[in-house]
């Protein structure tokens, strides 16, 4: 890889113009959709980049007591973790732009990192609201992190490798075969619900209880960049989700495969948008019961499953 | 394991986006557990009951449909009932069926409101926007109807400013059976949909010996499985010519409050048609006096939280002596401690929430002084303050008229 | 015999003193006027063993040297009986919060609108005017009257 072909990826494609852009329409989906299905108007096209340049304007305020370095780098390390993660993910293809064994993994933890951000900066926040929702923050990763992990290992576990690029490929070379994750894809689908803390699982900034949780004490250009985390990481989210569990399409143009890739994410965030359109913010204790009593237990379910398959083929 | 340190003291008020009105609540939690509750009230106190008595009964009856933006008809009513009793009035019949028609398109659209409040106080901001579209089918009926979306200004001394034609009967049932199929699908999804059963079964639990104790009222009662509502014990209006039940339920929770008042809902629309049917000929008022002979009168109004209570006396001029509001919210207010009780944060906002707080009508009172804290500003100087703060950065709110303006 | 008629002849049997002194303005009004010595006695026989548990308000009135008070309670059957005393300014009442536990916010209304003085209440914060509020104006007696507009800022 040349100097110039790797600035491009970091910068361009897939890496941080992409990522935005797709985050920014991301948002713009979600937000639409949830509008419309209950009967709104719904915001214009370009609100999401509206209310960035906004914020990016605003005055930053950092509150007294605040421990200054964390403060002002939880955001940074948030954006940069779920930038970082895209480039293991193959998009339009069954390759990623650093492809090597164990990415999956790699991918795993660094989308980890923004809640680890959002815990620290509420905690740093020095404000009751804050410490409970990063609190509420760091209790929800125990919850869903495990499910998402077992579910995302079933798959790999098919394919016998412990890269995205190479479950992709061992897919595309079985088609129909992914057809067997469809439980995975559940349970990912649910655990991406609290990672992205959207309805029911965003007790860490329920509204009417703990205002706006960890965020409660972020304003400006610092509250912006979360806010643009928080969407890159719902694209890298479902783009992950899309090569592990629909591993189709893959072998087209490159254009062609990209779109492909886009519908792919646009059907999760779809899901997504639905999902919370029907449910009431359940309570952190029901929402821990639930990921350890139903989510996981058909995450494992899926193990044995896909365990079962292997021997079959 | 109970320890001091571990206590975690949350403002919940007076500015929080789950309260609508500033009103104060000191949470101490342990986790996520809340350990004790204080409130504090009487940040919206305007001083209407003194106000009162510096004007003349006409004045006060829109004065007092001011104490409470949402059942506004339910205090003027009850207001104007008092008054109507001491001067002896017997105000006609049609009269009385128009207040009471008010008076429950008036619940209908209360307990729509709280229906949205409820979803969103538990997240499910869904159901908000539902039912506030439905709710604005009864705005815009207030509006045909009255001239108003709210503060309706109906009732008058002796009977009702306007009357109700005929032809709108059809246009009232229409819209009254379209709620009635939407209130069906409340119902429904109220009993099947899992996240709400989850979130409202079991929280804020209030027996019907404390209930009683602590004096709640309305649906807040009713749910507590307390047998009680003004239409029925002591009728006012038209209440006692007309059919309907009480709606009670023994759950005690969170939950039994939303039956009850989508019960009531269903009520309502019956009792919307049975007025409708029945509502006999006749003028809408008699004349009343100016001045109110010396005497006084309680009167009692089922609103749509609960029992409204108003005392006047009068003292032979065209003012009153005393007016005394109580509403239903400040009677409510002294069991929401006990609901809190072993309850988890996240549910603070709905247990709040569930007895239709109306905390406005509750307080009533002051605005005129700005007080001896130095920081406090008074409404002019806040006016005087903006102005100077948008001229300093170059922006002319002459053509804006304020005022403060007038004088300078 | 209604049922207000029958409440004041139960009453009147048992506190000989109340005859002639409650009277019914209508089927479901009742008047009860009695003297502060024997009104918690006649308070807690309406609330414990008449039937009288909801507790409505207490009005509170500024007579002259005496301070009025009316509690009003009602009966599930919808009857409502007023009770009235005068307690002279700057003497004090007892709480009815044994009685009614949620009663107290009523009467911290009186202390702070009409300047009563109220013996047993428990402790809480006050109500409904704002904590710098001063102790010695009380809004609704006569003779307060506010103050000019911008006489604040003086």
């Amino acid at each position: 890889m040349t100097v110039g072909s790797a600035v491009l990826n970091i910068l361009v494609f897939p890496g941080f113009l992409f990522l935005v852009a797709f985050g920014l329409a991301g948002e713009f989906v979600d937000r639409k959709l949830y509008a419309r299905l209950q009967n709104r108007q719904g915001p214009p096209w370009y609100q999401p980049l509206a209310d960035f340049l906004k914020l990016l304007g605003k005055e930053n305020v950092i509150p007294e007591g605040a421990d200054r370095p964390t403060f002002r780098l939880a955001p940074v390390f948030a954006l940069a973790a779920v930038v970082a993660s895209i480039f293991y993910i193959p998009l339009g293809s069954t390759t990623s732009v650093l492809p090597f064994e164990g990415d999956l993994i790699v991918v795993l933890y660094l989308l980890v990192i923004p809640t680890v951000a959002f815990f620290l900066g509420g905690w740093t926040s020095r404000s009751v609201f804050a410490t409970i929702g990063a609190f509420r923050a760091i209790t929800q990763v125990f919850a869903y992190e495990i499910p998402l992990f077992v579910a995302l290992l079933a798959p790999a576990l098919l394919a016998n490798t412990w890269s995205i690029s190479g479950i992709a490929a061992y897919y595309a070379g079985h088609p129909w075969l992914w057809l067997v994750n469809l439980l995975g894809f559940g349970v990912a689908l649910v655990s991406l619900l609290g990672k992205l803390e959207k309805v029911p699982f965003d007790t860490p900034e329920a509204e009417t209880e703990i205002v706006a949780g960890s965020f409660i004490e972020y304003s400006g250009r610092r509250l912006a960049f979360f806010r643009l985390a928080i969407d890159c990481e719902a694209i890298v989210g479902a783009s992950l989700v899309a090569a592990v569990f629909l591993p189709f399409g893959l072998g087209l143009t490159p254009v062609l495969g990209i779109l492909v890739y886009v519908a792919k994410v646009l059907l999760i965030l779809g899901i997504l948008a639905l999902l919370r359109t029907l449910f009431a913010r359940l309570r952190i204790d029901q929402m821990v019961h639930f990921c350890w009593s139903v989510v996981a237990p058909i995450a494992f379910l899926q193990i044995l499953i896909n365990l079962v398959v292997r021997e079959l083929i | 394991m109970p320890d001091k340190k571990r206590t975690v003291r949350v403002p919940i008020g007076p500015q929080h986006p789950a309260l609508k009105e500033p009103e104060s609540f000191m949470v101490d939690l342990q986790g996520e557990k809340i350990t004790s509750v204080a409130l504090r009230l009487g940040y919206n106190h305007r001083g209407i009951e003194k106000g009162c008595e510096e004007r003349t009964y006409m004045q006060d009856l829109y004065l007092v449909e001011r104490v409470c933006g949402i059942c506004s008809h339910s205090h003027a009513t009850a207001f104007v009932q008092a008054v109507e009793e001491i001067a002896g009035l017997e105000i006609p019949r049609r009269a009385k069926y128009i207040r009471t028609l008010i008076a429950e398109l008036e619940r209908v659209h209360s307990h729509l409101l709280w229906l949205g409040v409820a979803g969103h106080e538990i997240g499910f901001d869904t159901l908000l926007m539902y039912s506030w579209r439905d709710r604005e089918l009864v705005m815009d009926l207030f509006a045909e109807l009255t001239g108003n979306r709210v503060n309706y200004a109906m009732n008058t001394l002796g009977g009702v400013r306007r009357d109700i034609a005929a032809e709108q009967f059809p246009h009232i049932l229409k819209i009254v059976d379209a709620l009635e199929e939407r209130t069906k699908y409340y119902i429904e999804l109220a009993m099947t949909e899992e996240t709400l059963a989850q979130r409202l079964s079991g929280v804020g639990r209030l027996s019907k010996e404390d209930a009683v104790r602590l004096g709640a009222v309305g649906p807040t009662a009713r749910a507590s499985g307390a047998d009680r509502d003004t239409r029925r014990d002591d009728p006012y209006a038209a209440y006692d010519e007309l059919e309907f039940r009480v709606i009670t339920d023994d759950r005690c929770d969170v939950f039994g409050r939303a039956v009850v008042r989508l019960g009531e809902l269903m009520q309502s629309y019956s009792l919307i048609r049975q007025i409708l049917k029945q509502m006999p000929e006749g003028p809408i008022a008699v004349k009343a006096p100016l001045k109110i002979p010396a005497g006084e009168a309680v009167s009692r109004y089922e609103a749509p939280r609960g029992e409204d209570v108003h005392y006047v006396r009068a003292n032979g001029t065209d003012k009153p002596e005393r007016v005394k509001v109580r509403a239903p919210t400040l009677a409510n207010t002294q069991s929401i401690a006990k609901m809190l009780e072993d309850g988890y944060l996240a549910d603070l906002p709905i247990v709040v929430a569930a007895i239709d707080p109306c905390f406005s009508c509750t307080d009533r009172t002051i605005a005129v002084r700005g007080g001896r804290d130095s920081k406090t500003m008074g409404w002019e100087e806040l006016v005087q303050y903006g102005v100077r703060w948008y001229r300093e950065r170059g922006v002319d709110p002459s053509r804006i008229k304020v005022r403060g303006d007038e004088s300078a | 015999m209604s049922e207000a008629e029958s409440l004041v002849a139960q009453l009147v049997a048992t506190f000989p003193a109340l005859n002639g002194r409650v009277t019914v303005q209508r089927a479901k009004r009742v008047w009860i006027d009695v003297d502060r010595q024997v009104f918690p006695e006649v308070f807690r026989h309406l609330a414990k063993d008449l039937g009288f548990e909801v507790f409505c308000m207490i009005t509170g009135l500024d007579e002259g040297a005496d301070l009025g008070l009316i509690y009003h309670l009602a009966r599930n059957d919808g009857l409502m009986a007023n009770v009235k005393t005068r307690c002279p300014k700057g003497e004090s009442m007892e709480t009815i919060t044994s009685i009614f536990p949620g009663g107290g916010i009523y009467e911290r209304e009186l202390i702070d609108l009409l300047g009563a003085h109220i013996e047993g209440l428990p402790e809480g914060s006050r109500y409904p005017l704002p904590d710098n509020w001063p102790k010695d104006e009380h809004p609704l007696l006569k003779d307060w009257k506010p103050r000019e507009k911008g006489a604040q800022d003086a």
